[in-house]
């Protein structure tokens, strides 16, 4: 009995251990190595429905092959791809999967990639990709990289805990992940890298025969207030008395693309965790070195000036004390056939918005953005004035005449409505300056209209505190250097802003919508906390941008569950408590290296959030401006006073050359007629693909099939049977 | 080298508090340019504008050749673009686009520094180190070449290193010349380059420290010091009619000349800004001129010289399109594109007017040929555009004064600060004002004249008027009031005056108080409040606290320091009795500035002559009052009158400086407690 029993097991046993020695365990590397993939040094490691993953463990590089196309993209210079014209660093750099840059003492310049650092590196598979455990002894840094293949997506990753920083006063300055995943040489590719400057702009792959120093490198969410006191570096004594540069636009949303055209294959890369420090990098060949790259750069911690006075003549450098926490992450998007382009970029961007929640459709419905300038301050004996440019009563009487005019729905942001005028500031409380009409008389003002189509949003600029008509010292943000941060103006009344503390502004505003809701309204335009994001100190402690984005959110959020709110310019991740983004670009910074301007951001919330362009009553050129609002499907803004703006010449508002409404009076109907009628035809629908024809006509489909078609040139041109006459457009089905 | 400075108008400490650091999110960046425009109020302030030119393209190469240092490019009407190679040797032509046409003085030239298109497609360039003009046929052929006049008036010791050269309509060249400070060699072609003469010469500026070294400085000595020599201009250009624009740096408001073919300066007033390091200069098609400024900033004037645009930046390293690292050169085509040669990048960047300019542009035309009313327009639709363009105003205000809308013209005019603008229409509307009413006028004056009379005579016979009169009586009376009256007493007979001040203690602290509290008040009245033609202020800027802040505070030295003054040399007043004397000394002011102010209400700028007087009659009246007080009261003789009035401004001089010098440790203290506490908090990481 016991002996059969005993033989039964053995039999087992035996089977099992066949079975066990058949079937290999989870891979060990030498393994892999059998698994030969016709890529020099590249093994297999992972398999979705459209691609296979391959892994050199030695240079941590990773090759992303497409199963039906064959093409494929590489995160480092192959051997045979090095053009053998660079130095041992940029060699190192190019050819290693991962590179960081570390700060010893207070210098940053240290790079440790995985060919000229040494370096201990343990791969372990995973089901979808691998995990590698990446040590460079030197410096006493350790990292885990994990990467994974899941569908359609490649996902990299480094959680936060396995960052280790274990040799005194060896930090870790930048980490960057694959930087040259999907590199080109030269002209070998054709294609474009996407960066999100403005609205979206393109680097073309071809050759910039060495015309470039530099490509883009820009923090996501823009500058960090809480390390740069905004200075203006004058090059002249005109420069000197004022300033004449304009700032570039801030990085809006955490993206970045790649598109081989040649092989119908490409990438939209989101940075999903660590977004808040980490810029964005897209270099052209020429930059350095012959090769087209781009990738995302996370900042781990940074160098500051410590200044020792006042006037700054005594400065120490210093590193953060403690490093920034958090898991960095990035999500590339594969995009292979029709999709391999920027439209496909837009359309897969918006989807995963949608699919995470990270946008709700909202209604997108058309309104004539109509913004007005209540009240601003001049100087008047021993204190200030009022300059009232725009009362309750004006705005009444130019929407009588608005709706006469045939205008069905306007939008209006409502600035300088607060008790002391546009700068006094923050705002603490719902009370209207009495110059305007006082508060019950907006308030009704408020219902009244928008029960007739003509909403009013009340504008609050949430994080400036004007020192010199709210006490503030208190609530003022200080830099990492404990200093406090100070705006300043030239202007003739108020000449020193502070920015408000997160806490303290979440606070006030909370109070102020609080208030402002028990009158029985709750429209608010926010701006500050949408688009601006700093590192601070406060009572000995240090908060990254990512505790601040956190306090941002929540108070946005808490209100946005009472509140209907239009943001200004908001970052990606504000998006969600929009009900319309207001002050979209319609142009990118003009870079030299940047080729072209794509409509990106519009393409991707195009019929999801209602987009309004910035102030056309500044712009120079009227037509194109126009032009460029139908093309990206944004919706116009002016922003307008009842009285003329020369009032304005002694005030802070200065800047306000010309808003009359008398003026603009007319062009407000007309472009209220033009656009509503065009919005009636693209309403709800995305736009599926924007593309620039042979002859220089923008043609710009939406999933509903009609097609417009924009001509920004002087002649009369001709596309799909449809004429379009010189600087017009028109829509087709 | 001050540059980009203002010639100071009495608002100038205004524009001193327009300080550093830009502000983030105040102004609206329109994100189409990497850079802002300015244009120049009434007030000669820098205001910001729409954008006039935007950045069209950039090219790095003209087809596939690479520039090297070029030095200077020209634009034909026909479209084709003339680059002067330096760094090549060689001149480069392409179109407008940057498609390469070909090259031209290979094997001749060495280092061409200038060239010139003219009408006949001859070219014309400026060769430094070649130290010769070679003149070039459309194919590229030499025909001349000019080299160093032999000419004994153009100076023997003096080389020939042309660097910039322009040709008139009758084959004349100008050539501006490196390091040759006589003007610009002006030569014409016949007998192979015959030397005409020095051409719109700079002159040397002298200031009063050269004038007094030069009168007590030995020969050896002058000859150790650094030569006042004038600079040399910096590059020309040349316009339709001939007439020659010349930059030169380092020139102050001079900086840009119109000259005329007698070599006069068209710009007498100079610009009120102009550019610090101007490096080129080109003549517009509207009569109007630009200027390029070497750190990227590019100036255009109107034909009067004034600046209606400044706008570009430096490159921040950003490397956007607009921004210049260094501009070497700038030329015009005949659709207003310009053209801007960034020498150190060997790139040119294309900017094209926006509507707006174009606008401009169209009415600067009008208006410069007197359509004034044809130009009302375009200056509508700008205005339209921008309420704040003053020129637009002014030239409006010019306009509807032309119409004889007198009331228009003088609002315009008012916005635009156009002074004798304001003042013809003002002249205008009072002179129809007083046709109209210049009878009733003579009736008001003869009824009041006949009421009087009549209130007169009936005091006399009836007495009317004996109850106010006793209660004036009484009024005056009262020692406060009699003080007060006895200013007016004190400013009529002021030896007498002062008797009763020294002997009879007339004066004393409240009455002289009222007075000082009066003075003040009429002091910012008439500051704020008085004609438009006589404001010296900033419509719509108030500062009362530094008004009466500086009054007190300077009544406040002049009684102390005067007062120390008169006891050490045994003068006989207290300090009450100075205060006192003092402030009465103001009364000429406190009755007369009420005349002042309404006269400043109702002249023309060419009667302002007679405020002017009354003035000087104020002022010395006021002075006068004070010597005598000064004398008087203390007893003093001529001699040592004049002694203490020059040691109590010693005195004062002495006080402002130990406040100077309190305020200076003060802010030592402040920096070293600040530095302290800054050092605690880096160390101790509070």
């Amino acid at each position: 009995m016991v002996c059969k029993l005993m033989k039964k097991y053995i039999a087992l046993g035996a089977v099992l251990l066949f079975v066990f020695l058949l079937i290999p365990p989870a891979a060990s590397a030498q393994e892999r190595e059998g698994a030969s993939s016709g890529f020099e040094g590249y093994t297999l490691v992972a398999e979705s429905g459209d691609y296979r993953l391959y892994y050199c463990e030695p240079r941590f590089s990773i090759l992303l092959q497409n199963k039906e196309t064959g093409t494929c993209l590489e995160s480092a210079v192959s051997d045979e791809k090095d053009d053998g014209a660079n130095n041992k660093s940029w060699t190192g750099y190019m050819k290693s999967g991962i590179v960081l840059y570390a700060i010893i003492g207070t210098t940053n310049t240290y790079q440790v990639d995985m060919l000229t650092c040494k370096n201990n590196i343990k791969t372990s598979y995973t089901k979808n990709g691998l995990s590698a455990a990446i040590e460079f002894p030197e410096y006493g840094f350790a990292l885990t990289v994990e990467v994974a293949l899941e569908g359609g997506d490649l996902i990299v990753r480094v959680p936060d805990s396995s960052i280790k920083e274990e040799k005194k006063d060896n930090y870790i300055s930048t980490v960057s992940l694959f930087p040259f995943f999907g590199y080109s040489y030269l002209d070998d590719k054709e294609g474009y890298m996407l960066i999100p400057d403005g609205n979206g702009a393109l680097i073309r792959l071809n050759d910039k025969e060495g015309k470039y120093s530099t490509g883009f490198s820009r923090l996501i969410y823009g500058k960090d207030y809480g390390f740069e006191q905004t200075v203006a570096v004058a090059t002249s004594e005109l420069g000197k008395s004022f300033n004449f540069l304009v700032e570039p636009n801030e990085v809006i949303a955490p993206v970045f693309g790649l598109a081989h055209t040649d092989d119908r294959q490409g990438y939209l890369a989101v940075v999903e965790s660590g977004d808040e420090r980490c810029s964005i990098e897209a270099h052209p060949n020429g930059a350095m070195i012959a090769y087209n790259r781009c990738f995302a750069k996370f900042l781990l911690r940074d160098i500051f000036t410590q200044p020792l006075n006042n006037s700054n003549s005594g400065t120490v450098q210093s590193v953060e004390a403690e490093r920034t926490h958090m898991d960095l992450q990035l999500r590339y998007r594969l995009l292979s056939g029709d999709d391999a382009n920027y439209s496909g970029m837009a359309a897969s961007y918006r989807d995963y918005l949608l699919g995470n929640g990270e946008v709700a459709l909202k209604d997108t419905g058309y309104n004539t953005r109509v913004d007005f300038l209540g009240t601003d301050r001049e100087e008047f004996i021993l204190g200030t004035a009022a300059v009232t440019m725009t009362t309750v009563e004006n705005i009444r009487e130019m929407y009588g005449r608005l709706r006469s005019a045939g205008v069905g729905h306007v939008l209006t942001v409502y600035k300088g409505w607060q008790s002391g005028g546009f700068y006094s500031l923050p705002i603490s409380g719902y009370r209207a300056d009495r110059h305007i009409g006082g508060t019950a008389a907006l308030t009704n003002l408020i219902k009244e209209a928008g029960a007739e189509g003509y909403k009013i949003y009340l504008y609050d600029q949430t994080l400036r505190a004007n020192s010199a008509t709210n006490a503030t010292t208190f609530n003022a943000m200080k830099m990492v250097n404990k200093r406090t941060y100070k705006y300043e103006s030239r202007d003739e009344v108020y000449r020193l802003f502070y920015m408000l503390m997160p806490a303290a502004a979440g606070n006030t505003l909370r109070k102020f919508t609080e208030s402002y809701i028990n009158k029985g309204v709750n429209t608010l335009a926010i701006d500050g906390m949408s688009n601006q994001l700093f590192s601070y100190s406060s009572r000995g402690g240090y908060y990254t941008r990512t505790d601040t984005r956190n306090a941002f959110v929540n108070a946005v959020a808490s209100i946005s569950e009472k509140c209907n709110l239009v943001l200004e310019e908001p970052f990606a991740y504000m998006w969600k408590y929009a009900d319309a983004f207001l002050d979209m670009p319609l142009a990118s910074s003009g870079y030299l290296y940047a080729d072209e301007d794509v409509p990106f951001l519009s393409m991707v919330l195009k019929g999801v959030i209602p987009i309004y362009s910035e102030y056309i009553n500044f712009k120079a050129n009227k037509t194109e401006s126009f032009l460029k609002m139908v093309e990206s499907g944004i919706y116009p803004s002016f922003y307008l006073t009842y009285e003329n703006s020369s009032k304005l010449i002694y005030t802070n508002s200065n800047y306000l050359y010309s808003t009359e409404f008398a003026s603009y009076e007319k062009t407000v109907s007309q472009y209220d007629a033009e656009f509503s009628a065009l919005a009636k035809k693209t309403e709800g629908a995305f736009i599926r693909r924007h593309e620039k024809l042979e002859n220089g006509l923008v043609k710009v489909s939406y999933s509903n099939g009609v097609k417009i078609y924009v001509n920004y040139s002087g002649a009369a041109l001709k596309a799909d049977g449809i004429i379009v006459k010189a600087l017009s457009y028109e829509a087709g089905e | 080298m001050r540059t980009g400075i203002k010639r100071m108008r009495a608002i100038a400490p205004l524009i001193v508090l327009m300080l550093i650091a830009p502000l983030s999110g105040l102004a609206y960046a329109d994100s189409e340019t990497p850079y802002k425009t300015f244009t120049v109020d009434g007030y000669g302030r820098m205001r910001e504008t729409q954008t006039a030119y935007l950045p069209l393209y950039t090219f790095t190469r003209i087809g596939g050749e690479t520039l090297n240092l070029p030095a200077d490019l020209t634009v034909t009407d026909d479209g084709y673009l003339y680059v002067a190679d330096a760094g090549n040797s060689r001149i480069v032509i392409g179109t407008t686009e940057g498609e390469f046409v070909g090259t031209m003085g290979e094997g001749h030239l060495v280092n061409p520094r200038g060239v010139f298109v003219a009408d006949n497609k001859h070219v014309y360039v400026a060769d430094r180190d070649a130290e010769a003009v070679f003149e070039f046929d459309e194919n590229g052929a030499l025909l001349n070449r000019y080299t160093k006049p032999a000419s004994p008036l153009y100076g023997d010791t003096l080389s020939f290193l042309p660097i910039k050269v322009v040709v008139n309509k009758a084959g004349i060249m100008f050539i501006i010349c490196e390091s040759n400070t006589n003007g610009i060699v002006e030569i014409s072609p016949t007998a192979g380059g015959t030397f005409l003469g020095y051409f719109g010469t700079n002159f040397a500026a002298t200031d009063l420290r050269t004038i007094i070294y030069r009168a007590i400085l030995t020969d050896a000595q002058r000859a150790k010091m650094v030569g006042n020599i004038p600079a040399t201009p910096t590059n020309l250009a040349i316009d339709e009619d001939g007439l020659i624009y010349t930059v030169t740096r380092g020139d102050g408001a001079k900086t840009l000349k119109r000259l005329n073919i007698a070599g006069t300066n068209l710009f007498r007033d100079g610009a009120e800004w102009y550019a610090g390091s101007p490096t080129a200069v080109a003549a517009g098609n509207h009569d109007n001129v630009y200027v390029v400024e070497q750190p990227g900033f590019i100036w255009e004037y109107n034909n009067e010289g004034a600046t209606l645009f400044v706008f570009g930046a430096s490159d921040d390293g950003t490397q956007r399109v607009g921004l210049s690292s260094m501009i070497a050169s700038i030329t015009v085509d005949s659709n207003d594109c310009l053209y801007i040669l960034d020498g150190d990048q060997g790139r040119i960047q294309v900017y094209e007017p926006t509507e707006f300019t174009k606008l401009l542009h169209n009415a600067l035309c009008l208006y410069s040929k007197g359509r004034y009313t044809e130009s009302k327009e375009p200056l509508t639709k700008i205005l339209e555009m921008n309420s704040m363009f003053d020129y637009a105003n002014r030239a409006m205000g010019r306009a509807y004064y032309q119409e004889e809308n007198y009331e228009t013209a003088l609002r315009y005019a008012r916005l635009a600060k156009d002074y004798d603008g304001y003042s013809d229409a003002f002249w205008e509307i009072r002179n129809i004002w007083l046709k109209k009413n210049i009878v009733l006028l003579i009736f008001v004056i003869a009824g009041l004249w006949l009421a009087f009379r009549l209130i007169r005579f009936w005091d006399r016979k009836k007495n009317i008027l004996e109850k106010p009169r006793a209660v004036l009586g009484k009024l005056r009376e009262k020692p406060l009031i009699s003080n007060i009256l006895y200013a007016n007493y004190y400013m009529r007979h002021p030896i007498d005056g002062s008797y009763g001040i020294a002997a009879e203690g007339r004066g004393g602290w409240a009455a002289p108080s009222v007075i000082l509290g009066a003075f003040m008040l009429e002091y910012v009245v008439f500051k704020y409040l008085c004609g438009f033609l006589q404001k010296t202020v900033a419509e719509g800027s108030y500062d009362f606290f530094s008004d009466f802040g500086g009054i007190l505070a300077a009544m406040f030295a002049l009684t102390v320091c005067n007062y120390l003054v008169c006891t050490i040399n045994n003068g006989e007043a207290n300090i009450k009795k100075i205060y006192t004397y003092f402030c009465y000394s103001l009364m000429p002011y406190i009755l007369l500035v009420p005349v002042l102010f309404a006269l400043s209400h109702v002249l023309a700028a060419n009667e302002l002559f007679v405020s002017l007087l009354l003035r000087i009659v104020i002022y010395a009246w006021a002075l006068l009052l004070a010597v005598i007080g000064i004398k008087e009261v203390n007893n003093f003789t001529a001699g040592e009158t004049a002694k203490t009035i020059f040691l109590t401004f010693f005195t004062m001089l002495i006080m402002a400086l130990l406040c100077f010098i309190i305020y200076v440790l003060w802010a030592q203290v402040f920096e070293f407690v600040s530095s302290l506490v800054g050092e605690a908090v880096y160390r101790l990481g509070m």
